[in-house]
């Protein structure tokens, strides 16, 4: 067992009575502790401190809705979706369709988007790809992701998901902030303010962004990881592969550990003076803000220095394993950030989106995620993390099963919002098994209304294996309550549940 | 155990609204409960009506007679303490619940006849003259009567005044987003007459830095940014419009008109340049490229912006609502909705790359300039006639320039041979050809004896002859020829030997090749580039003339020899040339304004006009004249610049036939129902007839004095930007569910003195900082946060963490570097390498951050460049939002990414040096130069404590940095600026760490 680990069980108890634990542990004076942990005798702690203290600490006051599978969410975000048809949603049908014109009453007034609306017919192709079954369970996995055949016994395929966006912007940021266009916060906000942090020196919310190599691909952006309604301390803080690891985190004056620890305490000092004569309480929480800060320039570069990784482990995640940037090394990442109590972590792998070229490009993009994908859930598995780490592994909608312009060799495939594939693993999801299924022309999902997955399904599916009611989730702004999952009705996916 | 936050938040409330003892107010007490628990199903919507009964409007007796008597029998009281789950009311399925207290203040209710009040919002503000008491010492204005008359009810005494230099600091802040300077402290400080503090207020207010503060807060609510947002992100030009919020909300103008022109601007009568950039409030919103999308899908969604953010910064309204569905709260129909949006829905706009229509209107701070220099023109015009006069120049010679008259003459020269030996042969006018030998680079000396005594330029022509390959000029092999250099020596007829270098000033040719200018002649360079004409491919003659620094010639005669050399190799030599001699001290007229003269007087423009005179004046030999002159045509030239370099921002029109407007089921673009026409919501007073059905009429109804929500959303608003709360803490949901307002006599007080004084914004500002109310103490004790937590009973003065733009700018101002410029295009400061290209590096589609340097580092944050999608960096540690969206408060959080940010952020680090620099010239002696530096940084004396503790600092440093002068080095090689080599570097670093410390403080990012 490692120390982390040992020391978040430590948490547990403490976690249970008091979310506010962090401040216990920050070493700060007595009387802040009481403001801050008793927020009714204080109410400007409520105001203030308590919602927005050192970011990393409170969120929602109280227990779980109902006992949680999992206590923190790595999301391997495939952003320009990957194909389905090509990976995970086998279609031996497709052999004898191959190359015919899709029937108007498959497509069914579905909309395109504006890069096919002009097509004059509609080829669907089958994978490029041949498709083989791995594992106990037998699952169906092509030859795209073989190493993703190494855990399929541990992954949940949905086959069933379909979303209401068909183009990147507005599709990616219903994925996840439940919304199309910008303004609500973002899964990983919403967990941080539904649970708060179990770290006391790292934010609860970590965003890394793989580096980038597809000259084509779509752009990211803040709004993704953003807090939006929420106080911002709960947006997701990014790990960046280059320059400085958390944004201002490393000192540009050369300053060693000691000069760092002489030089908070004159501020701390001073702020300590402060609070005397005026008694804002909001002075002890940016003493501990301070604090906080100090602990992460240690906390920070002691979780990106892999050395004490094993060979071994190295090993699993490959040659990109100490190239950083790539997804490999950012799985090691996740994984440690996951030792240390971060409760989300996600990834971004950017440059699926091929319109033209998609045999040539889509098995470039596959092997840059896919032994980092696999090895980090067999890493988890191993180290018994698993159980209660729930990974995600998915695009922001599927790409179609008709051509999009091209030959047999340069053509591609164009958004999809109907139906595409995405696994779960860990975290209280059943391994081993599909979920749901399409159409043998793989354009709709058979039976949606009681197999399909909407976004909306999907997050409350997590939310409910964080332990958290999706109904009952919600922030009060502008007079309104706000929740991850819109005002229809939706449901977790009970279905793949342990 | 359960605790969620939303029992926190009524519990924070209720320790406003409740007052005990006092009978029941339906607004008050009743309707957030109503429309909490019960409006879900039983309100506005009436789509998912249950049951058919409506509990947001008074109920007329009848089948749904639910408050019968007895209260204790009554179904409504029966349902509502009922545990049976399938009468119980809310259900439980809903969520919700009602609480003891709530069931009691129902019963209350009913007891009391179960009446109902319109929403209070809807209806307008209520004047009420406030009644000051014998023994009030402490009120100042009207507004401390009613914050008085509340504290009183509560128990409460307000806090004593705040100290002079605490009140200098927050007046300073909330006024103008920057700390006091020392002088200004040490006047106010010193200054003991009665209206000091007025007298600060009133230079506060006429600063420029104000409507550069109070426009800060306006770009959130207008979702300002430099980019377009969405997917790609890439830049667009609105700076000019955040100018005229600066120009507008500086120059006081009135808010009613600061609405109209913002919203409807283009449709004013006769409407003015600048009123049509106003509108460019409602093209700030994101604008997407994604190439997959539907145009109208997109251009709905930007009108639903407009609207969104209409209703949000004027009436306090989440009319979003009513996008899919009537509001399950307030009293506006799926309808009202679009009918709302009709009024924004007819822009000539499209959805993808919908950046049109536009227009390209000058700044007003432009304008401002371009005012100045119009008036340096003036001057420098008074300036040259004054000069002319006294160079004997007439009005009319002033007016009009004299006809000019050239003094050329053909000449053909004497003497003339070549390297190559080429024939010179002599023709009919005059001209020389060149036959014969023709090597690769030749040379040829040309002399020339004339009897004129003043010879002040040379003119060569290079005629076409048939005899050349394509009838050109050239000897080229392909026509063309290139003169590398031309020489031009004198000598006098009775010295004919002793030759002297003739200096060229100016050259001009009547064409030159691109790459091969008339200049490349006489660059003092024999070389393989020169003057060329495009030979090879136009068949013209070509002219060029020399003009010498100083007229040459002798009174015994005059010899010329010129050599006219050939570089470029392949024989590129003049083919026929003649030669002509200008003979008057005057230079020739430039070749330039031939064709000016050519044109008969009555063709010539004002410009030609112009040029000749200027020509004319040149040449009359007058330097006074000439400098006079000169700075004129610069200014002229700086006009020009100024009125033609700046962008063309995006701006409202209006369709001359209006789109139709549907409303759209569920909201989606592609699904129209029943056609609508513009209206504003039925709740709400009626739009008078004589108003336009458009955005112009839809402004002036926001504006009506009698509109129940503008002036109170607006001075909530303004209320807020001081106090940290508004009045009504939802400052962006005046609506059912909104917060009931604190103190609602002083709301709606606020609003129709608002209105009244004509939407002074300045008074209003006035108002508020002169009231004792403002001016309290803000400091806090455990009692007083006990009675009142969140300070909306404003028991003590607001104390709260300064915005991100502000905590920069304060840094910038204590260290000296900040630019007090105002307006213009974004700028560049520091910023972490690779944040713009790690989110999006598709090649054509992204950008890298091109830092700036110099003064643009140091320009305030207000100007900072705003990407959508990567916000400025240490501002999103400090909440500032990504401008996404319309915003009207800002969360404030206190995390250690801030910390990060105030330690390592070159920004800060570069300005501790600077304030070191300051502290270091200030005194000899080290505890003044504390003071010195903390007061820039805190505007108030240290405590020997504190100056102790920043001692030992400084001490402590000193020891270190003496014996590591390198760890010194790398702390003042932070930031652009050049280091004070004057300074011991050791000394400068360790005051430099002393000025971090002061500037890491929790004070300094405070409000006091």
């Amino acid at each position: 067992m490692n120390p982390h680990q040992q020391t978040n069980e430590l948490l547990e108890s403490q976690l249970l009575t008091n979310r506010r634990h962090f401040f216990a542990r920050g070493g700060m004076g007595a009387a802040a502790l009481v403001s801050l942990l008793n927020p009714q005798s204080t109410a400007a702690g409520s105001s203030l401190a308590a919602n927005n203290g050192p970011g990393y600490g409170p969120g929602q006051p109280g227990p779980t809705h109902f006992p949680a599978k999992a206590k923190r969410v790595i999301y391997l975000c495939q952003s320009g979706a990957p194909s389905q048809i090509d990976t995970f949603d086998y279609k031996p049908s497709l052999e004898k369709l191959n190359g015919q014109n899709l029937p108007e009453s498959i497509r069914n007034g579905q909309r395109l988007t504006g890069m096919t609306s002009r097509q004059s017919s509609f080829p669907v192709a089958k994978s490029f790809m041949p498709f083989r079954q791995h594992g106990k369970s037998g699952q169906w996995i092509s030859d795209l992701l073989p190493w993703h055949g190494k855990i399929a016994d541990d992954i949940c395929i949905i086959r069933s998901m379909y979303t209401e966006a068909i183009n990147h912007d507005p599709a990616i940021t219903f994925f996840q902030t439940g919304h199309q266009q910008p303004g609500r916060p973002s899964l990983g906000a919403w967990l941080s303010y539904g649970l708060g942090s179990e770290s006391a020196d790292l934010p609860a919310f970590v965003v890394m962004l793989d580096k980038n190599t597809d000259p084509q691909a779509q752009p990211l952006y803040a709004r993704l990881w953003g807090s939006a309604l929420l106080p911002s301390n709960h947006q997701g803080v990014k790990l960046r592969s280059s320059g400085d690891p958390v944004l201002y985190l490393n000192d540009p004056t050369g300053a060693d550990q000691n000069d760092r620890r002489r030089f908070l305490d004159s501020i701390a000092k001073m702020n300590q003076l402060r609070r005397e004569s005026v008694g804002d309480p909001e002075i002890d929480t940016r003493i501990s803000a301070y604090e906080m800060a100090y602990r992460m320039q240690t906390s920070v570069p002691d979780l990106t220095n892999v050395s004490d990784e094993s060979q071994e482990t190295l090993d699993l995640y490959g040659p990109d394993a100490q190239v950083p940037g790539t997804h490999a090394a950012n799985c090691l990442l996740a994984r440690r950030l996951a030792e240390r109590g971060v409760r989300f972590i996600q990834i971004y792998h950017r440059g699926w989106d091929h319109h033209g070229g998609l045999p040539g490009r889509h098995p470039k993009l596959a092997k840059e995620v896919d032994q980092g994908s696999a090895a980090l859930v067999m890493d988890l598995k191993r180290r018994g993390m698993l159980d209660d780490t729930l990974v995600i592994w998915g695009g922001e909608f599927g790409r179609t099963v008709y051509r999009q312009g091209g030959n047999e060799n340069s053509y591609g495939r164009d958004h999809h919002p109907r139906c595409f594939s995405l696994w779960m693993a860990g975290g209280g999801v059943r391994g081993g098994m599909s979920y749901g299924e399409t159409d043998e022309w793989g354009y709709n999902i058979i039976d949606r209304d009681r197999y399909g997955v909407h976004v909306h399904d999907l997050n409350a599916t997590i939310l409910h294996l964080m332990g958290l009611d999706h109904e009952k989730l919600t922030y009060r702004y502008q007079g309104l309550d706000y929740r991850l999952t819109g005002v229809e009705p939706h449901k977790p996916v009970k279905d793949i549940l342990l | 155990m359960r605790f969620s936050l939303l029992a926190l938040t009524l519990l924070a409330t209720s320790t406003v609204t409740s007052i005990a003892g006092e009978s029941i107010q339906f607004n008050r007490d009743i309707r957030p409960i109503l429309s909490e628990k019960c409006w879900f199903c039983h309100g506005p919507d009436a789509e998912h009506r249950e049951a058919d009964l409506r509990l947001d409007l008074e109920l007329k007796s009848g089948p749904h007679d639910i408050f019968s008597l007895p209260v204790l029998k009554s179904e409504f009281h029966q349902r509502i303490t009922s545990t049976d789950p399938d009468s119980q009311m809310p259900p439980p399925d809903s969520g919700k619940t009602l609480t003891a207290d709530e069931i009691q203040l129902l019963k209350r209710w009913q007891e009391e006849g179960a009446k109902y009040e319109g929403h209070w919002a809807f209806s307008p503000p209520k004047s009420s003259a406030p009644e000051k008491a014998i023994n009030d010492k402490w009120s100042r204005n009207s507004i401390d009567l009613f914050v008085l008359k509340r504290l009183k009810q509560e128990g409460l005494i307000p806090a004593k005044q705040a100290e002079k230099h605490t009140l200098l600091r927050r007046l300073s802040l909330d006024l103008t987003g920057l700390p006091p300077s020392k002088t200004q402290i040490q006047e106010f400080v010193s200054d003991n007459s009665p209206d000091a503090y007025e007298l600060a207020v009133d230079r506060l207010l006429s600063s420029d830095q104000y409507g550069e503060h109070m426009a800060r807060f306006w770009l959130d609510a207008a979702r300002y940014a430099d980019t377009n947002g969405y997917q790609y992100d890439l830049e667009r030009e609105q700076w000019v419009w955040r100018d005229w919020v600066i120009h507008a909300l500086n120059s006081n103008m009135p808010f009613d008109q600061f609405t109209i022109e913002q919203l409807a601007g283009d449709l004013l009568p006769e409407s003015t340049a600048q009123q049509k950039l106003a509108t460019g409030f409602h093209r700030n919103h994101p604008i997407t490229i994604e190439g997959g999308v539907i145009d109208e899908e997109y251009r709905t969604e930007y009108v639903v912006d407009r609207v969104a953010t209409t209703a949000t910064v004027w009436m306090g309204l989440t009319m979003t609502c009513g996008r899919c569905h009537d509001h399950k709260y307030d009293p506006i129909s799926q309808k009202d909705f679009y009918q709302f949006f009709a009024f924004f829905n007819n822009v000539s706009e499209r959805g993808l790359n919908g950046f049109n229509p536009k227009a390209q209107v000058p700044s007003p701070y432009m304008t401002r300039q371009l005012e100045e220099i119009n008036q340096a023109i003036d001057a420098a015009d008074q300036k040259l006639t004054q000069a002319a006069k006294r160079a004997g120049i007439t009005r009319n010679q002033l007016r009009r320039a004299p006809p000019l008259e050239n003094q050329w003459m053909v000449v053909v020269p004497d003497k003339m041979s070549s390297k190559g030996k080429a024939d010179f042969n002599i023709k009919d006018d005059k001209s020389v050809l060149l036959t014969g030998a023709n090597i690769p680079n030749d040379t040829y000396e040309l002399v020339i004896n004339s009897d004129e005594t003043t010879i002040s330029a040379l003119k060569i022509e290079a005629l076409r002859d048939p005899s050349t390959v394509n009838g050109g000029a050239g000897r080229g092999s392909n026509g063309n020829f290139v003169l590398s250099e031309i020489e031009i020596e004198v000598a006098s007829a009775d010295h004919p030997n002793a030759f002297q270098k003739v200096k060229i000033a100016t050259a001009e040719a009547d064409y030159s090749q691109a790459n091969y200018s008339i200049n490349l002649a006489i660059d003092g360079k024999t070389d393989r580039t020169g003057w060329a004409v495009d030979g090879n491919t136009k068949i013209e003659d070509r002219t060029a003339v020399f003009s010498f620094k100083e007229p040459v010639g002798f009174a015994a005669g005059t010899v010329l020899r010129v050599r006219l050399k050939h570089e470029y190799g392949g024989s590129h030599q003049i083919a026929r040339f003649r030669t002509a001699l200008h003979r008057s001290k005057k230079p020739p007229t430039p070749i330039a304004l031939g064709n000016i003269t050519s044109k008969p007087i009555e063709k010539r423009n004002e410009a030609e006009n112009r040029q000749l005179r200027d020509w004319w004046l040149v040449t009359q030999g007058s330097t006074e004249v000439r400098e006079a002159l000169t700075t004129l045509q610069q200014l002229e030239k700086q006009r020009t610049q100024l009125s033609t370099g700046y962008p063309a921002t995006m701006v409202m029109n209006e369709l001359p036939t209006p789109r139709k407007t549907h409303v759209l089921i569920r909201g989606e673009y592609d699904k129209s129902g029943e056609e609508v026409q513009a209206a504003t919501p039925s709740a709400l007073p009626p739009m008078p007839a004589e108003f336009p059905r458009n955005r112009l009429g839809l402004a002036k109804w926001l504006v009506m004095p009698n509109h129940p929500l503008t002036a109170r959303v607006t001075v909530n608003r303004f209320w807020q930007q001081f106090f940290g709360t508004g009045l009504v803490k939802t400052a962006a949901d005046f609506g059912s569910q909104g917060d009931w307002p604190s103190h609602p006599e002083l709301l709606d007080w606020l609003a129709i003195n608002f209105v009244e004084s004509g939407w002074d914004i300045k008074a209003l500002v006035k108002q508020i900082v002169m009231s004792s109310t403002y001016q309290q103490s803000g400091a806090t004790s455990e009692e007083s946060l006990q009675q009142d937590p969140e300070n909306r009973l404003l028991s003590r003065g607001p104390r709260l963490r300064l915005d991100a733009e502000v905590i920069r700018d304060s840094a910038l101002f204590a260290s000296g570097l900040l630019s007090t410029r105002v307006g213009g295009p974004s700028v560049f400061p520091y910023h972490p390498t690779g944040l713009w290209q790690e989110i999006n590096n598709r090649p054509g589609y992204s950008r890298t951050y091109k830092q700036d340097s110099g003064e643009k580092l140091y320009r305030r944050s207000m100007y900072t460049f705003w990407k959508r999608t990567v916000p400025p960096p240490s501002m999103a540690a400090f909440d500032a939002p990504e401008r996404e969206y319309c915003q009207i408060s800002r969360s404030r959080t206190n995390t250690p990414l801030q910390a990060f940010v105030m330690l390592h952020d070159p920004q800060f680090v570069e300005a501790a040096r600077h304030l070191a620099g300051r502290m270091l010239a200030s005194a000899d002696d080290d505890t003044v130069r504390i003071r010195e530096g903390f007061q820039r940084c805190h505007t108030r004396q240290p405590t020997p404590q504190e100056s102790r503790v920043l001692l030992a600092e400084l001490n402590a440093r000193r020891e270190q940095y003496k014996s590591a002068p390198e760890s010194a080095e790398q702390l003042l090689a932070v930031g652009e600026s050049e280091v004070d080599s004057s300074l011991p570097p050791a000394e400068l670093a360790a005051w430099t760490s002393v000025a971090r410390v002061m500037m890491n403080l929790s004070e300094f990012v405070t409000k006091p």
